[in-house]
């Protein structure tokens, strides 16, 4: 009886928090992952009012914020179950934060913070962001599972600017890393991760969903569109100058931005100083009919970002057979195959963007179509789910 | 008007920005009174020309102010209080906090309430009802973009300006930008920002033996300082060589990003911020003083390089073009434009010392001539005058 489920491996997921409707990347993984017969369960930190209703089983950090009161009855709640009824893995955790020369203080802490991993037995450990894994290095070793960890981008290139050597510690563990690319994996061996630890592991997406069976003429008005947070790291300021010197070119356009952030005011007074906010649309967030809908008018899609870890909705457009113009952005010049898919620019030379949409804009439709196939074709075949689901799998074994 | 004329200088906040504070110690030497209202940041003493009403950010602060000023109007202006409830529920505003920053005002009723942040005008446009005269200053973000995004409050300066006593404009660039939301042109005075220039010493010398380049301000995006870090790249790549310090940039991960991104780490340190005082040594120490901004109102920060003899690249933004002449006194040069930036700054560097020279007294005389305390407090008192 005891050994009947043994096959089933378990896999605990490790996130700030349950994963909304519209982020398909873990609902995917963990819907493909529970089809292949993994049992998933979900490890978060913060509680949304509005948590979806997922189909997999979630547990919560003890919610240590708030009055402190509160936080010190949560905190002595979890230390207590820890000491009563994890007693062996509340000391190997103890035991390996030592050998790490942390404080006593954080050693407690990390007990109190950590408690709720104990109550379940996992094959994987699975850090869902690289910042996830931070003050919980030895969590999985204490509870007798394996460590994995996925940097997705910004965690690996933009965090430690901000929390010096935040991984130094991490990088010192036996972890199995996931990236979403090549460049991202030689980042990661800079800092003496080994070559065979880390896993390529791209996106995927939904390539029935994202696809546009009648290619249409060219519209009179050229249509550009970007699919973004409204976020700094986008490059949405570098895309609206080189609009601007497409207009003083005389060149007319409709530029529409899919996606809403904290950078609006600064994008829409930039368009405005630019003197081409008339031709700029600020749609904001959209589902994904919406957005498949835009992409079905659009003529060139652009992703000039600053930083990004890969790029889905590059890969949306390249199955909507769209022409694509991206940045050199990380993991994009592996998005996209210059020439061939679309093209890559160098980030930050807006006169260089401005250039290349008005080539993009003059080839002949032949040579549209070849680069519109190419990438159809690409991401049909090297970006579906299945072959994610099948990398994955692999990564488990 | 004969008797001591009531002013209540308002931010929100006491004390307030440095360039507000100077407004109110300026204004506090004449023949006026000055109230300050809102919530104490720190204790700060002032002479007894300058009243403060303030309450500090605590629950129990706030409702002992309330509570005060209620029991006063209660009991000695129940009428004028009718009203004013009767004005905010009108408007559905219910909220406690409300009544804590209005009551003060209403029991002490100034004759001129000097509003500093023009975003909060759908807030105080009561005082009109109750005989107050209404000025509003027009400060940078608050005219120049926030109402292009925020179609809601351009519409609300579109209702409230027409009916503002009179505006106060740092300067004609953001006079031109009110008129837009309906500010009479009759009823804007543009008066600058003032320095007092004897308090700068503009003898210290710069012994660096790189050419040392400073900005100063939080990194917000409309300091601009991504353009700054690509024309610093285009000046690396030049063979160009500089030290560039961001005062108040510290622990910005964009900045942080660019910098590393650039291989830029060698030449770009960014900084918290700092003191006045220490400002004013980095600045003191540095041979430029650049402004990338991509909106300001007029920077304070290029008034006091002027006055320090520190040359100043400057882009033209805002009002800035009314401070600096390309040349003459700084030089001014597009902006969100890196390739100009940077060759200005290689200009600023290779001038001979006589042009130097010439353009730095030319700095200080602009300061002396249009920027001082002396010159802004006189044109603000006039402006007040002239209501009655």
């Amino acid at each position: 009886m005891k050994n009947k489920n043994s096959h089933i491996k378990t896999i605990g997921i490790v996130l700030s928090y349950v994963p909304e409707y519209s982020e398909t990347f873990f609902k995917n993984k963990i819907l493909s992952l529970q089809k292949s017969n993994y049992r998933i369960i979900l490890f978060v930190d913060y509680k949304k009012p509005n948590d979806y209703n997922c189909e997999y089983e979630v547990l919560y950090a003890p919610k240590l914020n708030g009055n402190s009161f509160s936080v010190f009855v949560n905190g002595f709640k979890a230390l207590f179950k820890a000491l009563v009824f994890y007693p062996k893995k509340t000391i190997h955790l103890y035991k390996l934060d030592k050998q790490d020369k942390l404080t006593f203080t954080n050693r407690i802490k990390n007990i109190i913070f950590n408690q709720f991993y104990f109550t379940k037995k996992l094959d994987w450990l699975h850090f869902g962001f690289g910042m996830n894994a931070i003050n919980k290095e030895n969590v999985a070793s204490a509870i007798g599972s394996k460590m994995a960890v996925s940097f997705r981008g910004s965690d690996l290139y933009l965090t430690p600017l901000k929390h010096e050597n935040c991984y130094d510690l991490l990088f010192t563990k036996d972890v199995k890393y996931h990236v979403l690319s090549e460049e991202m994996k030689h980042t990661l061996i800079d800092y003496n991760i080994n070559d065979a630890n880390i896993q390529v592991i791209t996106p995927a997406i939904d390539v029935e969903f994202f696809n546009n069976i009648n290619h249409r003429k060219p519209n009179s008005t050229l249509k550009l569109t970007t699919v973004a947070r409204l976020h700094w790291k986008k490059g949405l300021e570098y895309t609206l100058e080189a609009l601007s010197i497409l207009k003083q070119q005389g060149l007319d356009f409709i530029f529409t931005i899919i996606g809403d952030g904290e950078e609006r005011e600064r994008l829409i007074f930039a368009a405005h100083q630019l003197g081409i906010i008339n031709y700029v649309k600020f749609k904001g967030e959209l589902n994904q009919d919406e957005v498949k809908k835009s992409l079905q008018e659009t003529d060139i899609y652009l992703q000039y970002s600053i930083q990004e870890g890969f790029c889905n909705a590059v890969l949306e457009a390249q199955a909507m057979g769209l022409l694509c113009i991206v940045s050199n952005a990380e993991g994009l010049p592996e998005n996209i195959i210059n020439n061939e898919t679309g093209w890559v620019i160098n980030k930050r030379v807006p006169k260089a963007l401005a250039n290349k949409i008005v080539e993009v804009k003059n080839l002949l439709p032949i040579d549209k179509e070849r680069i519109q196939n190419n990438a159809i074709e690409r991401v049909t075949q090297k970006f579906n789910l299945e072959q994610q689901r099948h990398k994955f799998i692999e990564f488990y074994k | 008007m004969n008797k001591t004329i009531k002013i209540a200088i308002y931010s929100g906040e006491v004390p307030s920005t440095t360039f507000i504070e100077r407004l109110i110690l300026g204004l506090s030497a004449g023949d006026v009174k000055i109230y300050l209202f809102g919530f104490i940041k720190s204790k700060i003493k002032y002479d007894n020309s300058i009243s403060v009403f303030g309450y500090k950010q605590t629950k129990i602060r706030k409702g002992l102010h309330l509570l005060k000023f209620s029991i006063l109007l209660l009991l000695f202006k129940n009428r004028e209080k009718t009203k004013l409830d009767k004005i905010l529920n009108q408007k559905q505003d219910n909220r406690l906090t409300s009544r804590v920053k209005y009551y003060p005002v209403l029991w002490y009723k100034p004759d001129i309430f000097h509003l500093q942040w023009a975003k909060g005008i759908d807030e105080w446009i009561w005082v009109k009802a109750f005989g107050m005269k209404l000025v509003v200053s027009l400060r940078g973000a608050h005219i120049n973009y926030s109402p292009l995004a925020n179609e809601k409050l351009a519409n609300t300066y579109k209702a409230h300006f027409p009916k503002v006593d009179a505006f106060h404009a740092v300067s004609n660039a953001i006079s031109f930008e009110a008129q837009k939301y309906g500010a009479p042109k009759e009823n804007i005075n543009v008066i600058y920002s003032g320095i007092n220039p004897d308090a700068f010493n503009n003898n210290a010398n710069k012994e660096n033996k790189i050419f040392r380049i400073v900005s100063v301000g939080r990194p917000h995006w409309k300091k601009g300082y991504t353009y700054a870090l690509d024309a610093f790249k285009i000046l690396k790549n030049k063979n160009f060589e500089f030290n560039y310090v961001i005062v108040g940039g510290k622990n910005n991960i964009e900045l942080a990003y660019q910098i590393k991104d650039l291989g830029l780490e060698q030449h770009v340190t960014l900084v918290d911020q700092l003191t006045f005082k220490e400002v004013v040594n980095q600045i003191q120490s540095s041979d430029l003083l650049l402004l990338p901004s991509v909106e300001e109102g007029i920077a304070n920060v290029v008034l006091e390089a002027m006055a320090l003899k520190t040359m100043v690249v400057t882009t033209d933004c805002g009002g800035m073009k009314e401070v600096i002449t390309n040349h003459h006194n700084g030089f001014i040069v597009p902006i969100r434009d890196p390739e100009a930036m940077a060759k200005a700054i290689k200009e600023a560097k290779s001038l001979s010392d006589s042009d130097k020279e010439s353009i730095l007294n030319n700095a200080l005389e602009t300061i002396q001539k249009n920027h001082s305390e002396k010159l802004m407090v006189g044109n603000m008192m006039h402006m007040y005058t002239n209501l009655f």
